[in-house]
């Protein structure tokens, strides 16, 4: 590993100012879990390493009324699957982060980190796609507030711009509670990245489709989603879902997996998310007639 | 600040310690460099393997992972710290009595991995401990012999409370 320089702020506006100072040659330094294996590999030779782990607020999970609830840049992935709160109203957020690493990872690694890596097959993206959860970004200017889905820019690239500072992703809260099914393809249940990964989920009473590691950056299945409008799930609806998705997405082949079985997993994800929603909705009727 | 060493004081093993670091050393590397603990094993580098599990702040996390600058404040446990003197932890104990070792590279983060699960559940299940362990690698595949280790301090842990109740209700 290269050597740096190691600031540890504990105010935002403080750390703003170092990015600021060093732009390309500084680097935020959150769980660090991704970072140092990048700089030990030599892969990200930063100059400057800024840690924002000082700065207290970053470590909150915060709610408005009704509104949304925000989860702070600094709070590590296990830090989020105990709060009560998240797992209650967005349970295929927790069931994503869970399939990250494992216990020793998530207790450094953060979603806001996961999300600011901006890799294709981030597993806390797609939950956060489908729920159009927001970046709150800090700058010199102010607070900037961006939907996920847009600040994922590319394959590891992301709307921030020099010093500026991912501060909390906020979730917005819905009315009705959000039935839905995240799914992860990977070789091993623990330690492994994503094949292909997927959030389905009926919210705001309409179906949402998110997938993973079929496409550049993390994407909603916006055709799929389209097709499905107004239709009932059924086994035939559910087929035509299936080939639909196939427009929606562009995998590639890599070390992990083909192109073809991409696209197969992503119809799959496809499939036994919508079966799940069919299912739920069945039990959830069944619960209201009697 | 600049590139030269910082000082930093935490607990190590229960005593507290001041050291000075590079920013660029990683905690496994200070711990097995500067403090010969060499227990925590560098597998892999990279947060696959568990070789390197330590305990930071009471939680299970990848020494590789944390830079050494970091520990500032904090506290840490090694598997160095799990023994009083010559008198070994009754999870290493275990490990020895049920033979959940072979090569012995992986036993180390194992242990530590088992010692943060009791820490927040002295009583897991068989599954719990399944899971506790799945970001520790053993190459010699000797998982079923770990889990029955981990599983024999949790059932004594069992027993321990139960009769501990008993005792509790004779009295009254």
């Amino acid at each position: 590993m290269k050597e740096f320089e190691y600031y540890k702020p504990s105010t935002l506006n403080e750390a703003s100012e170092i990015l600021s100072k060093y732009k390309e040659e500084a680097c935020i330094f959150n769980g660090g879990t991704d970072l140092i294996v990048r700089m030990r590999d030599e892969m990200t030779k930063p100059k400057v390493v800024v840690n924002i782990k000082e700065i207290e607020k970053l470590h909150e999970i915060s709610y408005e009324k009704e509104k949304w609830i925000s989860i702070g840049a600094c709070v590590t992935l296990n830090e989020l699957s105990k709060c009560k709160m998240i797992s209650e109203k967005y349970k295929i957020l927790t069931d994503a982060i869970h399939n990250i690493g494992s216990i020793q990872l998530r207790n450094l690694a953060t979603m806001i980190g996961n999300i600011c890596n901006a890799s294709p097959l981030a597993d806390s993206a797609t939950p956060l796609l489908v729920l159009d959860a927001k970046a709150v970004i800090f700058g010199a200017d102010g607070v900037r507030k961006v939907l996920v889905k847009e600040f994922i820019a590319g394959v590891r690239r992301t709307d921030l711009k020099i010093g500026e500072i991912v501060v909390a992703i906020e979730v917005p809260i819905y009315e009705k509670s959000i039935v839905g099914s995240f799914h992860k393809i990977s070789r091993r249940k623990m330690v492994d990245l994503s094949t292909v990964c997927g959030t389905v989920a009926k919210v705001n009473g309409e179906i949402r489709i998110a997938l993973g590691a079929v496409s550049p950056t993390p994407v909603r299945a916006l055709r799929t989603e389209e097709y499905l409008k107004g239709k009932i799930l059924e086994a035939e609806i559910i087929k035509g879902a299936e080939e639909k998705v196939v427009e929606d997405i562009s995998p590639i082949t890599d070390i992990r997996a083909s192109k073809e079985y991409r696209i197969d997993m992503a119809k799959l994800i496809v499939k036994r998310g919508l079966m799940h929603l069919r299912d739920s909705e069945l039990k959830w009727g069944e619960q209201s007639e009697a | 600040m600049s590139k030269v060493k910082h000082k930093i004081s935490f607990v190590l093993n229960y005593e507290k310690t001041e050291h000075y670091v590079k920013p660029n050393t990683t905690l496994l590397n200070m711990l097995r460099e500067d403090f010969d603990l060499t227990g925590a094993k560098e597998g892999c580098g990279a947060g696959e393997c568990g070789a390197c599990t330590t305990l930071f702040n009471n939680k299970a996390v990848n020494a590789c992972l944390v830079l050494a600058i970091e520990v500032d404040k904090a506290e840490i446990i090694t598997i160095e710290g799990l023994s009083k003197g010559r008198e070994l932890d009754e999870l290493q104990e275990s490990f020895i009595d049920n033979a959940a070792l072979q090569c012995g590279y992986c036993t180390p983060g194992m242990i530590m991995s088992a010692k943060a699960l009791l820490n927040r559940n002295s009583k897991p299940t068989e599954n719990e401990i399944k899971e506790a362990i799945s970001g520790n690698l053993c190459r010699c595949t000797g998982y079923k012999k770990i889990v029955e280790a981990i599983s024999s301090v949790a059932t004594r842990n069992d027993k321990k409370e139960s009769m501990n109740a008993q005792k509790g209700g004779d009295t009254e």
